[in-house]
């Protein structure tokens, strides 16, 4: 790839290209998260998690990294429906949690060897990609204790599509390729977000919600 | 149609940017995530909370708990609890044991409890990570008139007050499918209420079906009880003196938007449960209205006392209830004194007179008067001066014996020509003990917004210069009471 001569100065003046791309690909993934949760109402794990979630995915691929947060979040469940019925402290708790989804891990990669599951190849993922996914683990429990599994699902799953999302858009490779050659995007990125920042129209979500004010015709302005 | 009423919604992120940041300070916002600071400066302003039994703030203090010393049935929440988590409601102890019984008859023993604690002191209930403070403390008993529409818990009501002004108020009433507690995302049922008269008004809970979060159904009447209830048109207790309270929260609070979620205990009358410095917008479809316009109309407003805050209230947005009976009959509601507006005989709409030509006025509503009166100075008044001078010249007798003769006059004198083109015909009344013949005029009248001829018989001066008779109060139910207001 041939890049603008700033971009090659860059790169030449030590800063590694891979992170260059990585820092570019957070930006992205954050600017969606932020339209997302403003415009549109959807909520997420904070904003970390859905940029390393789809990060992660950029590593391991969309198919394999959606099986692997499968996987991730159904041993969590099994082992908070399992520890809840033992008295102990959360943070012990959740280490528990962390270490049978690392056996689970290493099960389900046993599993896949054998037997396929369309998931072949799966031994090239890569190792630090697979334990970010894994910590959807934390953020589910966190939500699920807090509020309901209901509402820990629904996040979950708008974490997931927007992070899928922001896979599909960071491994265009039109996008990155345009991105980093030009940075001027990033402090537009900035001015965009701050836009994003003071909305205050009503979002997309809102407009469901609050459907049936508007279809009350009964409802006179006073 | 849909775009014009969503533009009266308020939406999160307006929520977020016009009121809860610029208004209300971290300071007041840390006061009212904390239950019991807030506790405290309430009762130093003289509001009643919940009693508080024990507080326990580390390990140390719930190893000595003495938990023979508690009361028969109390409540273990999280001092900065979110969206009602952790909160555990104990009906009773269980015979000669350590050990208490919840809503749903299941038993807890000590160490239940004691787990329970320990997880609120680790702050697994609480706002971000930090740990927390568990309040034990006294069980509200529910109000014996909302009882009958709440499945165990305590209906708790919520008022949104902005710059001293009561804004919008919900009753949260516990289900069955809510497991006795009053939070609308367990399934408990929110109707709205009339700010003006604490009726109230529509109903909704979330919707159970649908797998998307914040969808709600309307509803009208209670849906697990072993006897449902209607929801709509009930009149909530001590309305005024809730208000009040509400709006005492708010000053004391000094959150410029505030949720103040008050209930009503059977001994003690109204008790405040928390103040909400970020309260949710459910209540809009619960009162299926728009926060939007209201939080508009009231800022910048300068509000001088609690008591003036809460007029504008009523004047401003009181009026759900009559609004929703006119959808359901068809009809307007008026009451027995109604201000109208009265249009001189020189009116011509658009003209620059327009406002001279007019004026606003009480109108007594008389259900035992046929035909629409007003009182002859007035009409004077109005441009039909001369219309009385040619009635007079008929010079018809002061009174009669009978109607019969009046009848005949009547008769008689419709056979002549009319002596004024604004004099439609005459009516034969009964004025101060006498029978008499007076004028019949067409006035235009405007009544609840709408603009009507109506007949009306000038009359000599009485207590009421305008009365609306049976005639014309077809299409208005009458709410008397207002009267004497």
């Amino acid at each position: 790839m041939t890049y603008t001569p700033f971009t090659q100065w860059m790169i030449t003046t030590g800063v590694p290209q891979q992170v260059l791309e990585l820092l570019l690909a957070v930006m992205i993934v954050a600017t969606i998260v932020s339209i997302a949760r403003y415009v549109i109402g959807s909520k997420t794990y904070g904003i970390y998690a859905p940029i390393i979630l789809a990060i992660a995915y950029s590593y391991t691929g969309l198919k394999y990294g959606l099986a692997i947060t499968l996987i991730v979040i159904l041993t969590t469940l099994l082992s908070y429906t399992i520890l809840r019925k033992v008295r102990m402290h959360y943070i012990a708790r959740i280490a528990v949690n962390y270490c049978l989804l690392a056996i689970m891990l290493v099960v389900f990669f046993i599993v896949v060897e054998r037997f396929g599951l369309g998931l072949e190849n799966m031994t090239n993922i890569s190792g630090l990609a697979v334990i970010s996914i894994a910590a959807l683990s934390d953020f589910f429990i966190k939500q699920y204790v807090k509020k309901s599994f209901k509402s820990s699902v629904m996040i979950l799953s708008s974490t997931v599509i927007i992070a899928a999302l922001g896979w599909f858009v960071i491994t265009r490779d039109a996008v990155s390729e345009y991105f980093i050659n030009n940075l001027w995007i990033v402090p537009l990125l900035i001015v965009f977000n701050i836009f994003i920042g003071q909305f205050a129209g009503l979002r997309v979500k809102d407009l469901f919600r609050f459907k049936s004010i508007s279809q009350n015709k009964d409802n006179v302005q006073k | 149609m849909f775009r014009s009423r969503m533009n009266e919604v308020l939406g999160l992120n307006r929520r977020n940017q016009e009121y809860v940041r610029p208004y209300n300070h971290p300071k007041a916002k840390a006061l009212a995530d904390n239950k019991i600071a807030t506790k405290k400066l309430l009762a130093r302003e003289g509001i009643q909370t919940s009693e508080v039994y024990k507080l326990i703030k580390n390990r140390k203090q719930l190893a000595f708990l003495d938990w023979e010393s508690l009361p028969k049935s109390f409540v273990i929440k999280p001092n900065q609890g979110t969206g009602g988590n952790g909160i555990l409601v104990l009906y009773g102890r269980k015979k000669g044991e350590l050990a208490w019984i919840r809503p749903g008859g299941e038993v807890l023993s000590k160490k239940d409890l004691t787990l329970h604690i320990e997880n609120i002191l680790e702050g697994r209930f609480s706002m971000g990570e930090r740990s927390d403070i568990a309040i034990i403390e006294e069980r509200v008993r529910t109000d014996s008139f909302l009882k009958q529409y709440s499945y165990k818990g305590v209906p708790d009501l919520r008022i949104i007050c902005f710059n001293l002004v009561p804004i919008m108020a919900m009753i949260r009433i516990p289900t069955r499918r809510s497991n006795g507690t009053a939070n609308l995302h367990s399934g408990a049922i929110c109707t709205g209420i009339d700010i003006g008269t604490g009726i109230t008004t529509y109903s909704m809970h979330m919707n159970n079906k649908s797998f998307l979060s914040d969808t709600y159904e309307m509803i009208d009447s209670t849906q697990d009880l072993k006897i449902n209830k209607k929801l709509s048109g009930v009149q909530i207790p001590d309305w005024d003196k809730i208000l009040d309270i509400a709006v005492r929260c708010q000053k004391a609070s000094k959150l410029g938007y505030v949720g103040v979620d008050i209930a009503l205990d059977a001994d003690k009358g109204p008790i405040v449960f928390e103040l909400n410095a970020r309260p949710g917008l459910g209540i809009q479809v619960a009162n299926q209205a728009g926060l939007k316009w209201r939080l508009e109309k009231i800022k910048g407003l300068s509000v001088k006392s609690i008591k003036h805050g809460i007029r504008v209230a009523k004047n401003l947005f009181g009026g759900e209830v009559e609004d929703s009976i006119e959808a359901i009959s068809g009809r307007k509601v008026i009451n027995i004194n109604e201000k109208i507006t009265l249009y001189y005989k020189s009116y011509k709409e658009g003209s620059k007179n327009e406002n001279k030509d007019r004026e606003l006025t009480t109108a007594f509503v008389d259900t035992g008067a046929i035909t629409s009166r007003i009182s002859r100075s007035y009409v004077s008044r109005m441009g039909y001066f001369e219309t009385m001078r040619q009635f007079d010249y008929l010079k018809c007798p002061k009174t009669f014996d009978t109607f019969t003769d009046a009848q005949d006059y009547i008769d008689e004198y419709s056979k002549n020509s009319t002596s004024d083109e604004y004099i439609i015909r005459l009516a034969k009344i009964f004025e101060d003990g006498q029978i008499v013949i007076r004028p019949v005029i067409i006035v235009k009248v405007k009544i609840s917004g709408e603009i009507r001829d109506l007949e009306m018989i000038v009359t000599e001066d009485s207590t009421h210069s305008v009365t609306l008779g049976r005639n014309d109060l077809r299409d208005y139910l009458i709410d008397t009471s207002k009267t004497f207001k």
